[in-house]
């Protein structure tokens, strides 16, 4: 019994599976024919080849492609990559993979600067002996990105425009479209622009990859951008509802119409045509707002109508509308920290702290409300009451007394009340062992800044960041003309941290000169011409011996290497 | 009989007018607009060619003819007028002048002779002050014929009042000083009695002299005894007003183009290829052993790699360096007084002199006479961007040359300037970033106000401009100081601007900062070759339109 029923079971699980295998065959055809034509872009990236293809190749094939994959895509060797390609050429010339190589080498030669090379030799030999393969339409919007790589705006427009001629379908033109918006700016050349922006965003297929997603989505942002400045709001919104859907397309829709509301508000000539905009702009913000505040989601969902409703009114310069607005929300929706929030950060964009701690005063969260406080007074630079506020939250918020300590501290500092910063400081090492480093950091540092550079020594001494704090030793010892001390830590940098060296050179160098050493000075900037002549450093070390000293033998130079 | 001989000057008179105003276009043309300047005429004689522009050769000519049989005309003319053949002298001096100095200016052309040059200079410049002293003869001449032509009149309308029973008293002393009745203040200049000739230098600092100045005005009659005060004013306000008029013309004329600036490139011609490099390959092999190999003696035989091998590298120039077609190395376009030259852009804000002149930029420019074979100036020179207006379209200074490490500060008109001499001229600047991040900058500024609708790029390593005629794989530099790549500014398919960020002008210093050989010589490579594209890219624009 056992064993029939476990029979009919496996029987049954067999045609379940049949039927799922089927239907899973059927989906993958489907999927495989609507997809056939962007299989490579489908890969993602032009110059990525496509899984469809890499199955087919042989092993050998594959090996050889391996090779060269990885110097082009992991080591970025485009010199090795370009001679594996190359290898593969010669070793699989009839190969399907052939047109790829063919590409990756002029990829490889285009990024070796050798733009010419990959143009003529490369990505034209690609369209010339495999007209047919996917390879051949990246080679042609290639050719375009390295004619415009290399200033030949026209050729390159050319060779686009030839894109989107002969391959009218395939993914490929939305990069060349892409590219064509970008001569246009060049060429000032406005109508082409929107007609082009047009066609991306109606008319391209969005679903041949992120990029091409991309590029669509922002064409279609322009455009409504493009359409709100010229008064065409309707037109707007049409753009950008190819790209959000309904939940998120007032938010964008607000988020594109209030730069070009800003700009024409501020010219007297356009006032007009903003507040026109901005009352089009609102009217369909109040058409669409939810009147169903039934869920918490419904009712968050009818909140942001109204603040994208207020947004648009700040926008606009209408600043009487704006307190009205909000006291209205609170009325319909209740007093929240979030509207109360952004109503006192609108009071702050006025300079009016007084009503905006008002506000603050109201939140719910009355830890976060005093941190608000708190800030608007540091943003009025009025220290004290910032400092009391910051106190009163010790007391309040007994879990973070170290944060709001800290924040005292940074009170004083962004003041320049260096002592009391100090204090503070020394205080918070004592109590909060955890980040002691960053405390004596901040000691040491805030000793520089007033003056006190023995003491700064002792306490950057104790700091493990080497070598920030080296770099700040010595500066505090310059500071106390003590040269020799310096530059003895100057030479710890350049010997313990190879990427400072370049600049401790150039530190020795003008550490020497401001003892008097002039002549080792120099010969120390000629060192660091010498032994770092590719460097920004050595850059500065040449024209500084050549302006105060006149000395034209500073030792450097070099080749580029890429 | 009279209506015959009228007609029979007619023709003469014509000729004379169609010439002249066909003259007066194709002077504009030559100075300014250089419109036919591409229409050229090549003749060779011998060794010699001579290129002509014939339509400025036909309508130049011809005055000194017609000029020739007017000045016969009125030597002959009886009854024999001095006056007449003064006019005609000095109608014909402006199409002579201008003749002596075109003809001298092609003499040099063809010869090659930098004596025709200076001839033509000294020309221009004398030329001009005489026609100043002419201009100044006619102008005292006028005042004093319109002088006593005033006078005259006043003296016969005073006769035809006194004969009406007018005032009589006039008729002794000063009479022209006395105007007659009702008749307004006199405002003409050519008129003695014109009332601001009775003004006194002290008088325009005094009220009561104003005052009685504008009595006399109403009183209208001039006190006799001022009048060689009065005479001296006239002459004073005449030669004044002549002055400041020729000054303005001059400035105008100048200002406008007049006096263009002409840059002649080398002639010859060539090809823009790289320099072929040969390598002779020379073998020294080393004694030859015969060893037996069951000898009892070890004897180590040497690999083949061990074999010296001597590589003799020759740089042959298998071609000339130039453009176009000509003898020896140079350009199509060129004259055979052309050479090629250095000019460094003068510029406010910055040290643009930064190693000027001898033992740098000239070492460059021998450098580069050394390699091409061409003809260099010897030495280099300096222009301001306003005079970047003055070069002449079709002779052009191809390149010019702008370093530093501070600000460049350019006015809107000189922005506008440096672009009509990439854009219009076809000129190259050749920026070098003489020791700053901020200069980097500067550049990008300056570049992207001249040509805002272009922008930089990076210069391929394959590029003809580093290719030819030296292959530069890598970017040779003393100091990074605006980075490791050269940049470049792109106008229908030419470099208008090459930026080299890392000082390539120390390098061609006589110590050459001190940089290693292969990169010093790098930068002198670089450097023709930056100089070379420039020089070949305007002489094939050159030929272009002259083809058109």
């Amino acid at each position: 019994m056992g064993a029939s029923s476990k029979g009919q079971v496996t029987q049954r699980q067999i045609e379940v599976r049949r039927s799922r295998l089927g239907l899973c065959a059927v989906a993958l055809f489907a999927f495989a024919l609507c997809a056939g034509q962007t299989a490579n872009v489908r890969a993602g990236r032009l110059d990525e080849m496509s899984v469809d293809r890499w199955k087919k190749l042989r092993e050998t094939e594959r090996y050889q492609l391996n090779i060269a994959e990885k110097y082009f895509r992991a080591q970025r060797n485009w010199k090795v990559a370009a001679a594996e390609y190359e290898k593969y050429l010669t070793l699989y010339e009839r190969s399907d993979a052939a047109p790829y190589a063919q590409l990756m080498w002029s990829i490889c030669q285009s990024n070796l600067k050798n733009k010419h090379t990959a143009i003529k030799e490369g990505f034209q030999s690609v369209i010339d002996y495999w007209p047919d393969s996917p390879d051949a339409v990246s080679a042609a919007y290639y050719i375009g990105l390295t004619y415009k790589q290399i200033g030949e705006v026209r050729k390159a427009k050319k060779a686009y425009q030839k894109v989107l001629a002969d391959y009218a379908k395939h993914p490929v033109t939305v990069f060349a479209m892409s590219e064509l918006v970008d001569v246009s700016v060049l060429e000032k050349d406005l109508p082409t622009r929107v007609v082009l922006w047009k066609k991306l965003t109606f008319e391209s297929k969005r679903t041949s990859g992120r990029d091409v997603r991309n590029i669509c989505e922002k064409a279609s942002r322009d455009l409504a951008v493009h359409s709100f400045n010229i008064g065409a709001f309707g037109d707007g919104v049409k753009a950008l509802e190819t790209t959000y859907l309904e939940p998120v397309i007032v938010a964008n829709v607000v988020a594109n119409v209030r730069g070009p509301i800003a700009t024409q508000v501020a010219d007297t000539k356009t006032k007009a045509k903003a507040d026109k905009l901005a009352d089009l702009a609102i009217s369909y913000v109040v058409g669409i707002t939810p009147s169903d505040t039934s869920t918490p989601e419904k009712e968050l969902f009818a909140i942001q109508h109204w603040f994208h409703v207020v947004d648009i009114n700040a926008s606009a310069g209408r600043t009487t509308k704006v307190p009205p607005l909000y006291n209205q929300i609170i009325q319909k929706f209740g007093e929240d920290d979030v509207v109360l929030g952004r109503l006192a950060g609108w009071w702050k964009t006025q300079k009016q702290y007084d009503k905006a701690r008002q506000t603050y005063g109201r939140f719910k969260n009355k830890i976060e409300g005093q941190n608000q406080i708190a800030v608007s007074y540091r943003n009025e630079r009025r220290i004290e009451p910032a400092v009391l506020a910051y106190r009163k939250l010790m007391l309040d918020d007994a879990e973070n007394t170290h944060k709001w300590h800290a924040q005292i501290a940074v009170t004083y500092d962004e003041n320049r009340q260096y002592k009391k910063a100090i204090e503070v400081y020394l205080q918070l090492l004592k109590e909060d062992i955890e980040q002691a480093d960053k405390w004596r950091w901040a000691v040491a540092y805030d000793y520089e800044r007033s003056g006190q550079h023995k003491q700064a020594i002792g306490y950057y001494r104790q700091c493990s960041n080497f070598p920030s704090n080296y770099q700040r030793m010595a500066g505090c010892h310059i500071a106390l003309k003590q040269y020799g001390e310096a530059i003895v830590l100057y030479n710890q940098i350049v010997g313990g941290a190879p990427s400072s060296a370049p600049w401790a050179s150039l530190q020795i160098g003008y550490t020497l000169e401001r003892a008097g050493k002039k002549e080792l000075a120099i010969r120390q900037f000629q060192l660091v011409c010498k032994r770092f002549p590719k460097d920004g450093h050595a850059s500065q070390a040449h024209a500084h011996l050549q302006n105060k000293y006149k000395i034209t033998a500073t030792l450097g130079g070099a080749k580029s290497e890429d | 009989m009279v209506q015959a001989r009228k007609w029979n000057k007619h023709p003469a008179v014509l000729l004379t007018v169609a010439s002249a105003l066909a003259w007066i276009v194709l002077v504009a043309d030559w100075l300014w607009f250089n419109r036919v300047a591409g229409i050229v005429l090549r003749v060779e004689w011998g060794q010699l060619l001579f290129e002509f522009q014939p339509i400025y050769w036909i309508v130049f000519l011809p005055p000194l003819f017609i000029s020739t049989f007017w000045l016969v005309w009125a030597l002959r003319k009886q009854p024999r007028s001095n006056l007449r053949v003064l006019v005609v002298a000095s109608a014909a001096y402006p199409f002579c002048w201008q003749l002596a100095v075109f003809v001298a200016g092609n003499a040099a052309d063809w010869t090659g002779w930098t004596g025709f040059d200076t001839l033509r200079a000294q020309f221009a410049r004398f030329g001009t002050a005489a026609l100043f002293f002419l201009g100044l003869f006619w102008m005292i001449w006028i005042i004093e014929r319109g002088s006593r032509y005033y006078d005259r009149l006043r003296i016969a309308r005073l006769l035809a009042q006194e004969a009406e029973g007018g005032p009589t008293a006039a008729i002794h002393g000063g009479v022209a000083d006395i105007l007659p009745n009702e008749e307004p203040p006199v405002w003409n200049a050519l008129d003695i009695n014109a009332w601001y000739y009775n003004l006194r230098t002290d008088d325009l600092f005094s009220l009561s002299r104003w005052a009685r100045l504008i009595s006399s005005l109403s009183n209208r009659s001039a006190d006799p005894q001022t009048r060689p005060q009065r005479k001296l004013n006239q002459s004073l306000s005449g030669l004044a007003g002549y002055c400041f008029v020729f000054l303005i013309t001059f400035l105008v004329f100048s200002n406008i183009g007049g006096c263009q600036e002409q840059f002649e490139m080398p002639a010859g011609g060539g090809e823009q290829k790289q320099i072929a490099q040969v390598v002779k390959v020379q073998k020294i092999i080393k004694k030859k052993f015969v060893v037996n190999p069951f000898s009892a003696i070890r004897f180590k035989v040497p690999p083949i790699d061990e074999i010296k091998l001597q590589l003799l590298e020759v740089t042959k120039h298998a071609y000339k360096i130039g453009q176009g077609a000509g003898d020896g190395a140079g350009f199509s376009g060129g004259t055979r007084k052309g050479k090629v030259r250095f000019v460094r852009l003068e510029y406010t804000g910055g040290d643009w002199d930064q190693d000027f002149g001898v033992g740098a930029d000239l070492n460059m420019l021998i450098e580069y006479g050394i390699r091409t074979k061409q003809k260099v100036n010897d030495k280099t020179e300096s222009r301001t961007i306003g005079q970047l207006k003055n070069f002449a379209k079709y002779k052009n200074q191809p390149i010019v040359y702008l370093t530093g490490q501070r600000n460049i500060s350019l006015s809107k008109s000189e922005i506008k300037i440096v672009n009509g001499y990439l854009i219009e001229k076809h000129g190259m600047i050749f920026f070098d970033n003489g020791g700053s991040g901020n200069f980097h900058n500067q550049v990008i500024s300056m570049m992207n106000r001249v040509l805002p609708n272009v922008r930089p790029v990076q210069i391929p390593r394959d590029d003809v401009i580093h290719r030819v005629p030296y292959p530069i794989p890598r970017l040779p530099y003393v100091a990074p100081h605006g980075g490791r790549v050269a940049l470049g500014w792109k106008v229908d398919g030419r470099w208008v601007a090459y930026y080299h960020p890392g000082d390539i002008g120390d390098a061609w210093t006589d110590d050459h900062s001190r940089v290693p050989p292969e990169v010093w010589e790098s930068c002198y490579q670089l450097g023709t070759n930056v100089i070379f594209y420039a020089y070949a890219e305007y002489n094939k624009w050159v030929q272009a339109q002259k083809a058109k």
